[in-house]
């Protein structure tokens, strides 16, 4: 057999639903995609080896995937500590990447008990000590789950070697530059503070009276879409910040205020710049925002 | 003799300890190792943010939680004396969504795990393609879920009172497109002819495709003799496809949640579950046979609930599916209001259970609320009908199923068959 040449993958999932792996594997050119690449073991997907072979064995790696929360003892695959078998694995790979929220900071999962399980190298905002032996090669790629294109361009820039430009929890700027709010079909009723009163309309804004978190959520969903077609915001269900640290926080539904004043600001906002345009946009009353877009004949 | 095998790839992994007698397996303790927490984590939360933690239970069912906890709380809600209703358009909505996880989840299951499985137990290379079309119909079929429910997995676009979602006919139209692409897949590659002739098919050796191929393959290893259980099957989910109720011999549709039962299990994480103290299968076969699906249930007198009865189950009512699919989109009318809640009650106290068929089976949450806050959140997913080792008195649905098989090999392809699913089973 002659000897391949594709950067090696190895997928290594932890404390998690697997969404990250469904939600690539609904990636438009998954299959074409994942064939540039020589997969060592991928939760769908046939492999060479086995789980134990690859808990076992110190095989080659270049790229280290992985999905779910992490503790560092009591979460256990073929009788061995899955996060000693990441590390192990991270020291050898040139990338680390984390999918997901529960492997960049926690997520979900860390709730169930925040003393002994975060994320590979962050819990919650904090680096941990993982963060230390792998910062010069980790990519970080949070999201409830993370949208197959931002794995699979993630890859494909990897594999073209082409400039990824990071954050400081190392989100790419191609991806998490860009706020949620940004595309949202509902942004004339932001921007004019025409609230969404109930559910079900396609018309007003989530953010005052249903906590729409898009204005501080660091990702492009609303610029490239959710399965090529849609978005939380598009379809009246409030973005919950999920590719934020403090994902899932508490009251999802709901947007806290103090003095009727929205607790936090959109990403970069002052509250005096704030509140003068929302004073401003309030005193008018644009009939056209008020009404339907479309209205049926009976 | 005892022999432990690690199974993987089952949306995680599981134990399996078999135990040999005369060269067949006589007993299989089944162990799922890990506990997420999900239930706990949901204590003390806002009652409205179980539909975003729910959902997280599962990559691949994460829909049909979705559904459980909405119909979970509204079902406390008019316990509690709050007028819910429902429009049809929000009762089609829900429908659809779910219908299309039902369908992507049995093609992953066919191409990724059936298929592949039942070629290697044969000793026969599989050809490349069935991952390619595994990829191509579930993509295009969570598309369809995505267009209502603004992303799959993980969307929470089911709201007390009905869905968020306020789709043009656009939306509409755009959907019965990949729902028709998908059917003509489903034509193309997996029955080898048009649905109606399909429908027409009286015998499975008439249908053609994928599907001839797993049939041919399942008759050499005589998977109509192997995979056979106790026989008796539930559904429980309400949906207008299905029809709810027992089958233990005889049919019975006076269902008492009462006699559900969930009890921990020595070694295994999962906690199993019983009908008046006795295994039930739940699932595709379950569904087929309580509403009286002529085509499964003369392969029911045949061949029982072996392996081959239990295949076909799952691929018929994929191709059940997307007609009722389509009648549920040319059907639909957007004149009417997508949710009639108006606002949740603030501060209220309920206890309600809602139950969903899901890919796999049953699937049951019920919540406590105090104070609009959760107090006790339970989760019953269809695994742990089918996958648990048992109870003192008799050997879970699967063990029962794989009692008798020849090898390792051939058990865990009976195991399959169930489509197993790790995180579920374990929360």
């Amino acid at each position: 057999m002659a000897k391949s040449t594709k950067l090696k993958i190895l997928w290594l999932q932890s404390i998690t639903c697997n969404g990250n792996t469904h939600s690539f594997f609904s990636h438009p050119d998954f299959v074409t995609l994942m064939q540039k690449f020589e997969v060592i073991y991928h939760p769908l997907l046939d492999s060479v080896y086995s789980l134990e072979n690859v808990i076992n064995k110190k095989l080659a790696c270049d790229i280290l995937v992985v999905e779910g929360a992490f503790r560092e003892t009591g979460m256990q695959k073929a009788n061995q500590e899955i996060y000693a078998i990441a590390k192990s694995y991270a020291k050898k790979a040139k990338h680390v990447i984390t999918v997901g929220n529960c492997s960049t900071f926690g997520g979900v999962f860390r709730l169930y008990d925040t003393e002994s399980i975060g994320g590979f190298c962050f819990n919650d905002e904090t680096p941990n000590e993982a963060y230390k032996l792998f910062k010069k090669k980790l990519i970080s790629l949070p999201g409830c789950p993370a949208h197959p294109r931002w794995i699979g361009n993630l890859l494909s820039m990897i594999l073209s070697q082409r400039q990824i430009l990071l954050d400081n929890f190392h989100r790419p700027l191609e991806v998490y530059g860009y706020n949620a709010h940004a595309g949202c079909p509902r942004s004339e009723y932001f921007e004019w503070k025409v609230d969404s009163k109930n559910y079900g309309h396609k018309e007003g804004c989530l953010f005052y009276e249903y906590g729409c978190q898009a204005p501080y959520t660091h990702a492009n969903c609303n610029k490239i879409l959710w399965n090529e077609v849609s978005s939380k915001t598009r379809v009246g269900t409030p973005c919950f910040g999920c590719t934020e640290p403090y994902f899932p926080k508490k009251d999802l539904w709901h947007t806290n205020t103090l003095m009727g004043i929205p607790a936090s600001m959109p990403m970069g906002v002052p509250r005096r710049a704030y509140l003068t345009i929302t004073g401003i946009a309030k005193s008018f009353s644009i009939k056209r925002l008020n009404e339907p877009i479309i209205k049926y004949k009976k | 003799m005892k022999v432990k095998y690690l199974i993987e790839k089952i949306e995680g992994e599981a134990e399996l300890e078999f135990d040999f007698k005369n060269g067949l397996v006589d007993n299989v303790n089944i162990s799922f190792p890990f506990y997420r927490g999900i239930e706990e984590i949901l204590k003390d939360r806002d009652v409205m943010d179980a539909l975003v933690i729910t959902p997280r239970v599962c990559g691949i069912c994460n829909h049909a939680h979705l559904i459980a906890s909405v119909r979970a709380i509204e079902n406390g809600l008019s316990k509690a004396g709050i007028n819910i209703y429902l429009t049809q358009k929000a009762i089609s909505l829900r429908e659809f969504t779910l219908s299309c996880e039902i369908v992507h989840s049995h093609f992953k299951w066919f191409y990724l795990v059936a298929l592949p499985q039942l070629l290697n137990l044969d000793g026969i290379k599989k050809p490349d393609n069935y991952i390619l079309k595994a990829s191509w119909a579930s993509t295009n079929i969570v598309k369809a879920l995505a267009i209502f429910s603004g992303q799959w997995p993980h969307a929470s676009y089911a709201v007390p009172g009905g869905v968020s979602c306020d789709p043009t006919y656009e939306d509409i139209i755009q959907a019965e497109a990949l729902v028709d692409e998908v059917t003509r897949f489903v034509e193309n590659e997996l029955i080898g002819m048009s649905i109606d002739e399909y429908h027409k098919a009286k015998e499975i050796s008439n249908i053609k495709g994928d599907m001839a191929t797993i049939f041919g393959m399942m008759a050499k290893q005589n998977m109509k003799e192997k995979g056979k259980s106790y026989d008796r099957f539930v559904v429980l989910g309400e949906h207008p496809i299905f029809q709810s109720g027992l089958y233990n011999k005889k049919y019975s549709n006076d269902i008492s949640f009462a006699h559900i039962k969930e009890q921990t299990q020595h070694n295994s994480k999962a906690k199993s579950v019983t009908y008046k103290d006795m295994c039930y299968e739940v699932g595709p076969l379950a569904r087929a046979i309580l509403v009286k699906n002529d085509f499964i249930l003369n392969l029911h007198d045949k061949y029982k609930d072996s392996a081959l009865t239990r295949v076909y189950a799952r691929l018929d009512e994929t191709i059940r599916l997307l007609v009722y699919m389509k009648s549920l989109l040319a059907n639909l009318n957007v004149k009417e209001l997508s949710c009639t809640l108006a606002k949740m009650p603030k501060a209220f106290e309920a206890s309600g259970v809602g139950i969903v068929e899901a890919a796999r089976g049953s699937l049951i949450h019920q919540s406590i609320i105090k104070d609009g806050k959760i107090q006790k959140y339970n989760i019953i997913t269809p695994t742990q009908w089918n996958l648990s080792s048992g109870t003192q008195k008799e050997a879970g649905v699967a063990v029962q199923a794989m009692k008798g098989s020849v090898s390792i090999k051939e058990a865990t392809f009976v195991f399959r068959t169930f489509d197993v699913c790790s995180v579920c089973t374990t929360q």
